[in-house]
């Protein structure tokens, strides 16, 4: 009888997110379409890899409130370093960078922003939702600083086919999101730090006794979340052809919502990454429902809310019986 | 040995993504060849503004037979008279038109211009000379001849630096209330919600009636 309630708790995403298809199946015949389905494919690569890194986090009971900043910045900096590279008028010397260079030094400021979080929660111990609201306004600042408050557009096809390009029919970007999520699930998993990620998430302090290097495991989880979020960043960025001052806006919640209804618990130590990608897929698809239903943009938000209000009591409510 | 081994062989991949990743150049020498390819658009909109403006002034539509055109079938005249570079309900005409002076304040002139049997009320604008409705208006600029977005967004800049510099200085010191001023001017107008009243000019040649 209890394997049974186990086996339903761990398949209530997937059993929402095939309920919420049938339903907008039902309600419009332009849902069950190969195109519509790709359309939402590519929308959720971008959030997929964003709450994968704040899957991560979360287990181990923090939060990343500067992934969508990150995001914006990233993005700005791997399309500037690509357009207009370096100039050192002192030197006389200009640093050019390839596709791979730039977008290899975008993927390690995120990083390293990530590392910055991870530095200031272990090393000061500031609460991760202060520290990293700090860094979601430092970052969007310096997205402003950095881009002028301009866009920095036309990046070249070759740039652009990262976001809209396609290998054997299946949108880029979401190539790039089963990667991260592969990486993600073996880590996780698989690995020494995936165990340790849970057993810092569960009781830090019996972590602590039992030898794990808390501000190692930390430092790294930040680290990743920054890089993924830069990830998000070069798709979102390659996918307009163009960085956005203000990109990445609110993006943070639609990863925390991808996480909480993915049914990993905000206080750490439960959860997976499968549930995170059922979760994004699930807001996905709730977005992509509402706007084939023509609902007003006011009314999507308040629903998503509402899902999201859902899922958390749905899981409060099955702690409290286990 | 094998941890030597393992550290060369990341040195040298580290060593091959750098080489892959970044290149460089003399400074000095990459400006001036990017100088000799820019695109000057403070150059380019004052050839535009001497060149080929005074035909387009000379040629708009008179802002009556426009109000009658659009009446009569909106799509028609839309095509017909009015241009936009971007997608969307906006539109742009340039318009001669015929007005007397009801208000002068700092950043706008109102005025009442006749429009067959109906007195319109409306502005002209003499301050913030921004957006860009005279180059759409004006209909000489194309996206297609423009790759980069920030250099049409310079033409604009560049057009509307002129206007404020070589056309309003003379009008705004000379205008009063109850004078009777000649126009062109561009202005934006909404395909989907046409609204006559409250319209904004932006004067492109002007002068008063003595």
């Amino acid at each position: 009888m209890s394997q049974n309630k186990i086996d339903i708790k761990k398949f209530q995403s997937l059993i929402a997110l095939l309920l919420l298809c049938i339903v907008l199946g039902l309600m419009t015949d332009k849902f069950f379409t190969a195109e519509n389905g790709l359309n939402v494919l590519r929308q959720v690569a971008v959030n997929i890899c964003i709450a994968t890194g704040m899957t991560l986090i979360v287990l181990t009971a923090g939060i990343d409130l500067s992934v969508g900043s990150v995001l914006a910045l990233c993005g700005a900096v791997t399309a500037g370093l690509f357009k207009n590279g370096l100039e050192f008028p002192s030197s006389d010397l200009f640093v050019g960078f390839t596709m791979l260079g730039a977008i290899l030094a975008g993927l390690l400021l995120g990083a390293l922003i990530g590392w910055i979080n991870g530095f200031s929660i272990t090393k000061f111990n500031v609460p991760p939702f202060v520290a990293t609201l700090a860094m979601l306004t430092i970052a969007r600042g310096f997205t402003m600083l950095y881009t002028k408050g301009h866009p920095i557009s036309n990046l070249g096809k070759d740039f652009a086919n990262i976001g809209s390009g396609t290998f054997i029919e299946i949108p880029v970007p979401v190539w790039l999101a089963i990667v991260v999520v592969i990486i993600a699930v073996v880590v996780t998993q698989k690995t020494r730090l995936g165990r340790y990620i849970y057993a810092i998430g569960g009781n830090e302090q019996a972590a602590k006794l039992s030898g794990i290097n808390i501000k190692k495991v930390k430092l790294i989880v930040y680290s990743l979340a920054g890089s993924l979020a830069a990830l998000g960043g070069i798709i979102v960025t390659a996918r307009l052809d163009s960085a956005q001052p203000n990109a990445g806006i609110s993006y943070e919640l639609d990863a925390i919502a991808a996480v909480v209804i993915g049914g990993t618990s905000l206080s750490g130590g439960k959860g997976s990454v499968r549930g995170t990608v059922l979760g994004a897929i699930i807001i996905g698809v709730l977005n992509n429902g509402l706007v084939l239903l023509n609902v007003s943009p006011f009314w999507q938000q308040v629903v998503k809310g509402a899902v999201i209000l859902l899922a958390v009591i749905i899981d409060k409510l099955g702690e409290k019986k286990e | 040995m094998n941890k030597y081994i393992k550290y060369i062989l990341l040195l040298l991949a580290v060593v091959l993504v750098a080489y892959k990743s970044v290149y460089f150049e003399k400074l000095s020498e990459r400006k001036s060849n990017n100088t000799a390819i820019a695109f000057d658009a403070t150059a380019f909109s004052k050839k535009l503004w001497l060149q080929q403006f005074p035909v387009k002034l000379d040629n708009a539509v008179a802002l009556p037979v426009l109000m009658e055109a659009i009446n009569k079938s909106s799509t028609t005249a839309f095509t017909q008279y009015t241009n936009a570079l971007a997608v969307g309900n906006y539109r742009y005409a340039l318009v001669k038109l015929d007005a007397v002076v009801t208000s002068v304040k700092e950043d706008e002139v109102l005025i009442n211009v006749q429009a067959g049997d109906s007195v319109l009320q409306a502005s002209l604008a003499t301050e913030f000379i921004y957006g860009n409705s005279i180059r759409d208006a004006s209909g000489l600029v194309q996206v297609k001849d423009y790759p980069n977005t920030s250099d049409l967004n310079s033409i604009s800049e560049a057009l509307n630096k002129i206007v404020r510099s070589e056309v309003l200085p003379s009008f705004k010191s000379a205008v009063k209330k109850g004078n009777t001023v000649n126009a062109v001017a561009a202005v934006e107008l909404n395909k989907e919600h046409i609204h006559w009243q409250g319209l904004e000019f932006i004067p492109l040649r002007i002068s008063i009636k003595q």
